[in-house]
């Protein structure tokens, strides 16, 4: 016969169920029944963050670098609405996370009561569901349907709320299989045959395409990049991938022609401009990506594969629509072509390539490199250079450093860039890698960060010290919020207004009182010493990078511009001013 | 494309449970799109399923995003766009308080029958009158009811249904 659990325990044994081997939290009065069960076990192993945003941002490490569920616990109150900017950030990126929220007992809810929130209110539109268990006979089936949402169809966030009454009541609990209706949710995941046939003969017709690919590749699986690889390979079609799809199939392949978008390469863009036919696969043309919509691309025909049927024509209109599951439809889209023994012939687009060749000519990532002063470019390019061959994973913060990653590092591998891209969340990155670095203990895992991001979050440090977790941060210490300086520099006037970075911390000495090591450089000559020593070193380090506090981000497309408006240098100014259209666009 | 915005009826079938209007409603307002008009209720009391009418208007492109985006909503089942099937009805019930103090009711009485409206309540002061119609229907009574004194009138939210074979699966 089945015993009788109380709530807590079960929470604990549908975890297991779950395959969850960590979950990232802090405690706190509504969860203490679920810390109780937490002790008494050690399947399970818990990390305890220092703010519950960062346990969020952990869970999306552990899972963009795992394809697992990233799982998060909290308590009630302020430690449910701290988890709100970290929901929001794997809302908007697509991360598969779970996080289990203590609340008030039952009978107190709506009272105000201590450390109450409406949290599925307050999370109800940054995850994709949402559950306030309200009965003891609800409590599984709400935390395996939890994953299940998750983790399905497009990945994205979702909360369980529970009670505290509910967490001590008990009922029978048969396990997963045994768990009524929690599979109800069932996107549809197969293309149909039709749509594949139409998208292969675009292919066949195209002379100038383009593929422009997005972090659902990466979600769809390591399989939908081996397709895609594959599909490259036999047609010969020059790519572009966004912010996050860097690393779906190889950025060292000749057919890679840099990230587009705002800051993108200068071919990208323009490839993207003159395409006759674009194809889009798991990106969602997002405002980073298009400039301004009217001039974006005009001339080709677009085919767009997803596996969220909101994406198609939300801001541009494509013509042929394909929905499923990416690596389904990249797979029979190669065996189509297999068993029509269909070949693509690489003279119809050689004119193509000649022209992006001339595009690329133009090396547009190509900054004026210094003796005196470390260029932030020249220190990732070196990084790049020191780390590449032990295919390090890389998670960043939020602003220019983040775009030089983007541009100068090389990603070889799915699953090893780690980036806040929809919301732009200063703070990501420290406890991000936090989370790659317990999912992956033995590998390199660097945050390549800002000195005003790494602040947000910077009490992570202290679990890092906990965890022996040996995270390298490699800040680019430019002494400013350097991407609000670059845009004040060009739509206001170059009125710096708050974003100098004064009364930093020494941040050698700050890693030091947490029991990592600290190293500094500010020339050019020691940066391959720093960078060789960051990585010997077992423990945790952060790197102090003193970069020129004057540097900009190029190229780039300012707001309101199309992708054949791009400045791409200091020397390059804007033609006229900026529409009012424009400044008012973030 | 035609830019020009249209008004659609969405027939929403969700499970009965706490919080599920609040996803529509809130989806509606968080992304910008109006609700004209809203009606819910349960329709299946054996598998808690409610029935949502929304009245909403938009582009093409905003109504196929406004139906995508519902579909994506973890409790919905299904959506159908009554507008875009061949032939619809669409009703509005409308309750109307008339102070009747200062007129002859037999008058009254007449012109209420006239319309086809039913009296609910009636005492020496006020008359209740109930009346089902379309949305045209309905302002049009409220229009000819202005000659008396209307103390306080409600009305329901659209409620829709297919002409037909047309049904919305559950
Ligand atoms: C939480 C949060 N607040 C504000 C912003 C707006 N913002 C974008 S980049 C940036 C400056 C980042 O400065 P730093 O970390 O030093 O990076 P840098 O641009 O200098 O490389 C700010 C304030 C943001 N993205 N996130
Ligand atoms: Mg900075």
């Amino acid at each position: 016969m089945m015993k009788k659990l109380s709530g807590a325990r079960i929470v604990i044994e549908a975890l297991i169920q779950e395959n969850v081997k960590v979950i990232f939290g802090y405690p706190g009065g509504a969860v203490l029944p679920i810390y109780d069960e937490l002790f008494k076990q050690n399947k399970i192993r818990h990390i305890l963050v220092r703010h519950e945003q960062a346990a969020v941002h952990a869970a999306e490490g552990y899972a963009r670098s795992t394809g697992k569920v990233g799982v998060v616990l909290v308590t009630s109150g302020p430690g449910a609405t701290n988890t709100v900017t970290g929901l929001t950030d794997a809302m908007m990126d697509s991360v598969p996370v779970v996080c289990i929220s203590g609340q008030v007992p039952t009978h107190m809810i709506g009272n105000d009561a201590f450390q109450e929130a409406d949290i599925v209110g307050i999370t109800r539109p940054c995850t994709k569901h949402n559950y306030l268990v309200k009965e003891i006979s609800k409590l599984a089936e709400s935390i395996h349907s939890a994953f299940h949402i998750a983790k399905n169809g497009r990945p994205g966030p979702v909360l369980v709320d529970i009670p505290k009454d509910i967490q001590t009541f008990e009922t029978k609990y048969g396990g997963k299989k045994h768990t009524k209706s929690f599979a109800f949710y069932k996107p549809n995941t197969k293309p149909s045959l039709d749509t594949i046939v139409k998208f292969v003969n675009l292919l066949e017709k195209s002379k100038k395409p383009i593929f422009y690919v997005g972090g659902g590749v990466i979600n769809s699986g390591s399989r939908a990049s081996l397709y895609l690889k594959k599909l490259l390979k036999i047609t010969g079609f020059p790519c572009t991938q966004t912010l996050m799809g860097l690393g779906a199939t190889p950025t060292s392949d000749d057919q890679f022609i840099g990230m587009l978008g705002m800051h993108g390469t200068y071919e990208a863009n323009l490839s993207m401009n003159k395409s006759d036919l674009m194809i889009c696969i798991g990106a969602r043309f997002d405002d980073r990506i298009t400039g301004k919509v009217s001039g974006f691309s005009p001339k080709s025909k677009k085919v767009h594969l997803d596996i969220d049927a909101s994406s198609f024509n939300k801001s541009v209109n494509v013509d042929l629509l394909i929905q499923g599951d990416l690596s389904k439809i990249l797979e029979m889209t190669l065996k189509y072509i297999e068993n029509k023994r269909i070949s693509f012939s690489k003279e119809k687009i050689s004119t193509w390539w000649i022209q992006i060749n001339k595009w690329r000519a133009k090396n547009c990532l190509n900054y004026k490199n210094s003796r005196s002063i470390i260029k932030p470019q020249y220190a990732l390019q070196r990084l790049d250079f020191l780390t590449n061959h032990l295919d390090p994973f890389i998670t960043t913060e939020v602003g220019q450093h983040q775009m030089w990653a983007a541009q100068f590092l090389t990603f070889n591998k799915p699953k090893h860039w780690m980036t806040s891209g929809g919301l732009g969340t200063m703070g990501y990155g420290l406890p991000a890698a936090m989370g790659v670095q317990i999912a992956h203990p033995k590998d390199l895992v660097i945050d390549v960060a800002g000195e005003a991001s790494i602040l947000m979050n910077i009490q992570e440090m202290s679990t890092i010290k906990q965890y022996r977790l040996p995270v390298k941060i490699f800040i680019l210490n430019n002494h400013y919020m350097g991407m609000v300086r670059q845009w004040q520099e060009l739509l206001h006037g170059n009125r710096l207004s708050e974003s100098y970075m004064d009364s930093l911390p020494d941040f050698v000495k700050l890693a030091e009182s947490f029991g990592a090591t600290g190293l500094r450089v500010s020339k050019p000559g020691e940066m391959d010493d720093l960078i060789k020593e960051m990585i010997k070193i077992k423990g945790p380090v952060i790197c102090d990078v003193v970069v020129d506090p004057k540097e900009n981000c190029f190229p780039m497309i300012p707001s309101g511009s199309t992708h054949d408006q791009m400045l791409l240098g200091p020397n390059d100014k804007l033609e006229g001013e900026i529409s009012e259209e424009g400044m008012v666009l973030v | 494309m035609t830019e020009s915005h249209s008004k659609h009826i969405l027939s929403i079938m969700v499970d009965n449970e706490p919080g599920v209007l609040a996803r529509i409603v809130g989806l509606f307002s968080g992304r910008g799109y109006n609700i004209e008009s809203l009606s819910v209720s349960e329709v299946d009391s054996d598998r808690f399923l409610s029935r949502v009418t929304v009245v909403t208007s938009g582009t093409k492109n905003i109504i196929d995003q406004i139906k995508a985006q519902v579909r994506k909503l973890i409790p919905v089942h299904n959506l159908i766009d009554i507008t875009e099937l061949k032939s619809f009805i669409g009703k509005e019930l409308i309750l109307m308080k008339l102070d009747i103090k200062q007129k002859s009711v037999l008058n009254i009485h007449k012109h209420i029958k006239n319309i086809g409206a039913k009296i609910l309540f009636e005492d020496k002061t006020v008359i209740i009158i109930e009346f089902s119609g379309t949305p045209n229907e309905i302002s049009g009574l409220i229009k000819k009811m202005k000659v008396y004194n209307i103390v306080e009138l409600t009305r329901s939210g659209l409620v829709s249904m297919a002409l037909g074979k047309d049904y919305i699966r559950r």
